[in-house]
Parts: C-alpha cells; sequence; structure tokens
C-alpha cells in the first residue's frame, strides 16, 4: 500500500475505534440502550475530597439509597484553582469553598453568596515527630506550609501568631496544594503543615505526624469552607436552592448523630468518592470526635466578621465587602428550624 | 525523541553486504537479539538501581518497583487501567488529529507565501513558547469541565511544532525541483500536490513525531483539568488519595511505555519511499 492509504485506513480506524472505546468505557454512552425518561434537571454542585466537603457526598449517597435519584450531581475536582475557574465558567451553580475566597470573589464583582457552612474545625498543625517543635514560639524561623493564599487555614496562622505575641514576619509562609503536604513533612522539606482533614491525620497514620495543635485549641468553632450559590439561582430557582441545603443539613445532623454514621460515612466516601483508603477517614472523624464538626453550619455575623478582619490584616482582602452582601442565611434558618437527620442506617460492612 | 538516527536503521544492512565479501559472521536483517537484549538489560540495571535506591534512603512512601507493579495490577483489577488509557489516547487523538490537520496545510501555505510568513510569524514565535500550564485556567474558562479543554491543551501544544516544521520544508526545498515543475507547466494546484507537498513530507513527518511526542507529553498537565479519566487523572487524583505514591509512578511507567509504542508506530512511517528517500544513507 502507499504511504497514503496506509496513513488514510489506519487514521480513520483508529479514531472510530478510540472514540467508541471512549464513548462507551468512559462516557457510558450506549447507543441501543433505550432513552430513559426526562430526568428533569439537575444541577452540578462542586466539591474536594477533603473533610470539610463531606456533606456533599454524604448527601448525594444517601439521597440515592433513599430516593433513588438526585436533584444535585457532585463533581470532583482535585485543587481550588479549577474548582473557582469552573465555578467562574457558569459550569456549576454551586460549588463548596474557601471562606476567604468565597468573600474575595464577591469583592471582585462575582454574583456569589454563601449560603451555608460545610464544618466546624476540621483543620490541623502538624510537625514531624523528630521535631523538638512544641509550641508556637518553637516555630519562630522555621517555615510552614499552608494552603492557598485565600485558604482560612492562613488566616488561622495569622490568628495564632497574634495568640502567641508573634509576628508574621517570625514564621516563613509557604504555599502548597495539601495532597503535596505529607510528603514534604515527610522528607522534612517543611518544618509544620497546616491544612484541612484528612491530609494531616495522613501523616498521624503514617507514623512520621505530631499533631502540634488543633483548630478546637486555637480559634474554636472554626469555618474553612462554606457552600456558595450562584446569586442568579437564589433569584430563579430558590425552591431549588432550599432543597440543596436541607439536604446538605440533613447530612451534618446525620453525622453528627451517632459515631456509627460516621462510620459507615468513612466506609462508602472513601470507595465512592474520594478514593482513599477508608481507614483515613475513619482516623480523621473519631480521633478525636470533635476535630471535625458538622454541626452549628448556619454562617454567623461575628464568624464573618473575623475572617473578613484577619483576611484584611493579611492583604488577601480589601474589606469593600459585608457579610450582607456575601452571605443568604435564610436559607440556613429554614433549614435549621424544618429538617432532621436522615433516617438512613449504613447497613454494617 | 529517540535515540536511534534513521541511518542507524540501515546498518544492518551495510553489515551484510561487508559480511559477504570479507567473510565475517552473518548478521541477518531483522534477526539481531541483541537489539532486544541490550534495552531489556539495560531497564532491569534500572529496576535494580531504582530498588537499591529505595531500600538505602529507608524510604516507606517512595514506592519500589514491586509496589508500582502491585499498584499496575490493582488498576487492571479495577478496570481503571483500559479506561484510563482509552481516555488519554482519545483526547490525544482528537487533539493531535486536529493540529495535523491544521498545522500542515497553515504551514505550507506560510512557508510558500512569504508575505504571509511575514505577517504571522511573529505572532506564532509567540504563541509557541507559552506553556500548555499557562492555558489551562482559559481552557476551563472557554470549555469548561469537558473533554474539550485538555484536548484544546493538547491541540495548542502540537499545533507549533508541526506548523513551523511545514514552514521550514518548504524554505528548505531545493530550488532544482521547482524549476524543473516549471518546465514541465505545472499549474499551482499540481505544483502543491505533485512536488512541494511531496518534496516537503520527509521534514513534515519528522515534526508530527516531535509534536506527538508533545502531546503525549501534556496529557498530565491537561489532564488536571477536573475531567475524571486519564493516565495524567490517575497521577493527579493518587496525589489526593494519601500515601499512594506507587499509583503515581504507576501513571508515570504507563505514559511512558505508551509513549514508546507511539514513536515506534510513528517510527514504522520512515520505511515508506515516499518518506526513506528524504533521510541521507538510505539505500
Amino acid at each position: 500500500m502507499s504511504l497514503k492509504k496506509t496513513v488514510l485506513v489506519w487514521m480513520v480506524a483508529w479514531t472510530f475505534v478510540i472514540c467508541a472505546l471512549h464513548a462507551s468505557l468512559n462516557l457510558h454512552f450506549n447507543p441501543f440502550a433505550k432513552k430513559e425518561a426526562a430526568r428533569g434537571e439537575t444541577y452540578r454542585v462542586g466539591f474536594l475530597p477533603v473533610t470539610c466537603h463531606l456533606t456533599c457526598p454524604v448527601t448525594d449517597f444517601i439521597n440515592k439509597q433513599v430516593a433513588g435519584k438526585s436533584l444535585y450531581e457532585p463533581i470532583r475536582f482535585n485543587s481550588f484553582p479549577e474548582l473557582k475557574e469552573a465555578y467562574l465558567s457558569g459550569y456549576m451553580p454551586a460549588t463548596f469553598i474557601l471562606a476567604p475566597m468565597a468573600i474575595a470573589l464577591r469583592e471582585q464583582g462575582v454574583p456569589i453568596k454563601i449560603v451555608y457552612l460545610g464544618h466546624r474545625d476540621g483543620t490541623a498543625v502538624m510537625v514531624h515527630k523528630d521535631s523538638h517543635i512544641y509550641n508556637m514560639q518553637d516555630l519562630r524561623g522555621k517555615r510552614i506550609a499552608v494552603p492557598n493564599r485565600y485558604s482560612n487555614q492562613r488566616l488561622l496562622f495569622f490568628r495564632a501568631l497574634k495568640q502567641a505575641n508573634m509576628k508574621i514576619e517570625d514564621v516563613q509562609l509557604v504555599e502548597m496544594p495539601p495532597p503535596d503536604m505529607p510528603a514534604a513533612l515527610y522528607s522534612k522539606a517543611v518544618d509544620a503543615i497546616c491544612s484541612g482533614e484528612p491530609f494531616m491525620a495522613q501523616t498521624e497514620l503514617d507514623g512520621y505526624g505530631r499533631v502540634l495543635w488543633l483548630t478546637k485549641d486555637v480559634w474554636p468553632n472554626f469555618i474553612s469552607c462554606v457552600l456558595v450559590v450562584r446569586e442568579d439561582m437564589i433569584r430563579d430557582h430558590h425552591d431549588t436552592v432550599q432543597q440543596l441545603v436541607d439536604g446538605i443539613a440533613k447530612s451534618g445532623k446525620w453525622l453528627e448523630k451517632s459515631m456509627d454514621n460516621r462510620m459507615g460515612a468513612a466506609q462508602f466516601v472513601s470507595k465512592n468518592y474520594y478514593m482513599q483508603d477508608p481507614r483515613l477517614l475513619t482516623f480523621v472523624l473519631s480521633k478525636p470526635p470533635d476535630r471535625v464538626k458538622y454541626s452549628r453550619l448556619t454562617p454567623l455575623k461575628p464568624d464573618f466578621e473575623e475572617i473578613e478582619a484577619l483576611g484584611k490584616e493579611s492583604g488577601v482582602l480589601k474589606g469593600t465587602a459585608h457579610f450582607e452582601d456575601y452571605v443568604d442565611a435564610s436559607f440556613a434558618d429554614t433549614a435549621t428550624n424544618k429538617v432532621e437527620a436522615w433516617d438512613y442506617t449504613e447497613p454494617k460492612p | 525523541m529517540s535515540d536511534v538516527t534513521p541511518q542507524a536503521t540501515s546498518t544492518p544492512v551495510a553489515l551484510e553486504k561487508e559480511s559477504a565479501s570479507a567473510a565475517a559472521p552473518t548478521v541477518r536483517k531483522g534477526a539481531d537479539p541483541l537489539k532486544i537484549i541490550l534495552p531489556l538489560a539495560v531497564g532491569l540495571l534500572f529496576l535494580i538501581f531504582w530498588d537499591a535506591m529505595v531500600r538505602l534512603s529507608h524510604s516507606d512512601i517512595f514506592p519500589k518497583p514491586w509496589d508500582v507493579a502491585r499498584g499496575i495490577v490493582e488498576l487492571i483489577r479495577k478496570g481503571l487501567l483500559l479506561k484510563y488509557i482509552v481516555a488519554s489516547l482519545f483526547r490525544v487523538t482528537i487533539g493531535f488529529g486536529l493540529a495535523v490537520l491544521a498545522g500542515v496545510p497553515s504551514g505550507l501555505l506560510l512557508g510558500w507565501f512569504i508575505r504571509a510568513f511575514q505577517a504571522f510569524n511573529p505572532m506564532i514565535q509567540m504563541l509557541r513558547p507559552i506553556s500548555p500550564i499557562a492555558w489551562i485556567p482559559v481552557a476551563i474558562l472557554w470549555f469548561g469541565i469537558s473533554d474539550l479543554a485538555p484536548i484544546f491543551l493538547i491541540f495548542l501544544a502540537s499545533v507549533f511544532p508541526i506548523t513551523v516544521s511545514a514552514i521550514a520544508a518548504v524554505r528548505n526545498m531545493q530550488p532544482v525541483y521547482l524549476r524543473a515543475a516549471q518546465n514541465f507547466g505545472l499549474t499551482r494546484g499540481q505544483l502543491f500536490r505533485r512536488v512541494i507537498f511531496p518534496s516537503c513530507l520527509p521534514q513534515i513527518i519528522t515534526g508530527i513525531r516531535i509534536a506527538l511526542g508533545v502531546a503525549w507529553l501534556v496529557v498530565v498537565a491537561a489532564e488536571m483539568i477536573a475531567v475524571n479519566s486519564g493516565l495524567g487523572y490517575l497521577i493527579i487524583d493518587a496525589r489526593n488519595a494519601g500515601k499512594r505514591y506507587d499509583l503515581v509512578v504507576a501513571g508515570m511507567v504507563m505514559i511512558g511505555v505508551i509513549g514508546l509504542i507511539l514513536d515506534i508506530l510513528v517510527r514504522q512511517l520512515e520505511k515508506f519511499d515516499e518518506v526513506r528517500w528524504g533521510y541521507a544513507n538510505n539505500e
């Protein structure tokens, strides 16, 4: 065969085969399947595989078990910048996101409203178990990894330094994606790491990390991530947003109802949503049980005023957006008064 | 890309001729066992070195070759490996295919029409060095979270090497071909089809080979976007999954192996007469 013919035949055949395989394996496209009855509109909600966003997959999973379908489709991201960009592009009307990042977006004119909190606490500062760091003063001159400029973990550090009568210049903060932090601590590339779970617990579980402090010791009821919704979604689909908040609220109450529920969630979320070893979530959700909390999830003004002030001080916020601009607590208020925990028990493995 | 130059492929032929006259041991073409044994030996040495390094450093985080092999087996058993390979190959096929369809004709035209070249070349040279990683935010804003965004990134990464090699091919064409064509009184269309394109083909194929390497290189970065399949995604996902560096390295190994296979396949094109004449020392 000539070159032209060979290349043409092979290229056409290859393109056809790879497209067909991709459609069937990854896009689950089946031309022979009967068309499903119209499923109605579903809305995407962005989340990351972290405990701060745990209520998102829990809601989806239990919804599917109880009702068979869900109005919301959780979309898993791997980092905050991509999640934020997908939200800005209009790909999803709602997402879990860092609280200071949500406020900063509001300041920049993005039509965003915080409607609920993702969790309380759930952050730790870890040091290497061989290190001689036992309190904040020992961190003087040391290198500490924080997740993102717009993370509340960075603000948490500002607060902790203030409480210890230290200045930001006394430590060296470096930004690092949380998934990379355990390896950085292991290889002693940094002296301390600070991010949301489960990355901190992982270092403890693997035997080289030691807790310097948990958020509850420094900033009780700490908020790191919040649920945000686009303003047009609130205006045009008020009831749908309420349904979303109700579902998340039910999951929060369900997770707080019993340790059995938490252990069940650790199993089904690890296997179906986070693709992690279930031991990790089991550890985070139980040792100690108040390491991360899913109660008191209504956004409250004093909490956010403190974040605003710290954000301004640390230079990530301008201070032009205020609680009333970026929070719509009405959904949370309704949910708190109305909903109970899911009536669901995860079967024991 | 490859460590074997086109000249080297003709060595067995040359040896064969020499052996006939000098009565040296006969080396038949295609039956040289060293060709297989040598690279395998290098691979084995590399694995032993890797294993020894991990043992010596007492690292219980960095995986040994055996851990990676087990990771690959785990991926196969879960049915993920095939899915991810297909997803990555799909994105590279479409992105790279579009780059060839756009890059070759535009390169030939820009190489031929000097004014067009003068107009567009600065823009091409400006866009060319921008890393696909820098395009990620733009790709998400334009294409959202779908296969289109990584395809766009792969297209961007591979279209410039193809265009530039096609431009260079036309501009370096020997004037004697054109003069001969003019003597035969070819029309412009015939000139392009029968003279310019065939004479540029060997250089274009080299450009395509380099671009395919780049396209495959970019797959990890392109799949950092929140797609939920692909070998690049496997690496990003494994970082989120706690201490699963065996899967990170498994992703790297699979990308390497498939890259090698792709290069071998593209090199088959050089066996055709239409391309072979363009390389020196080919008889």
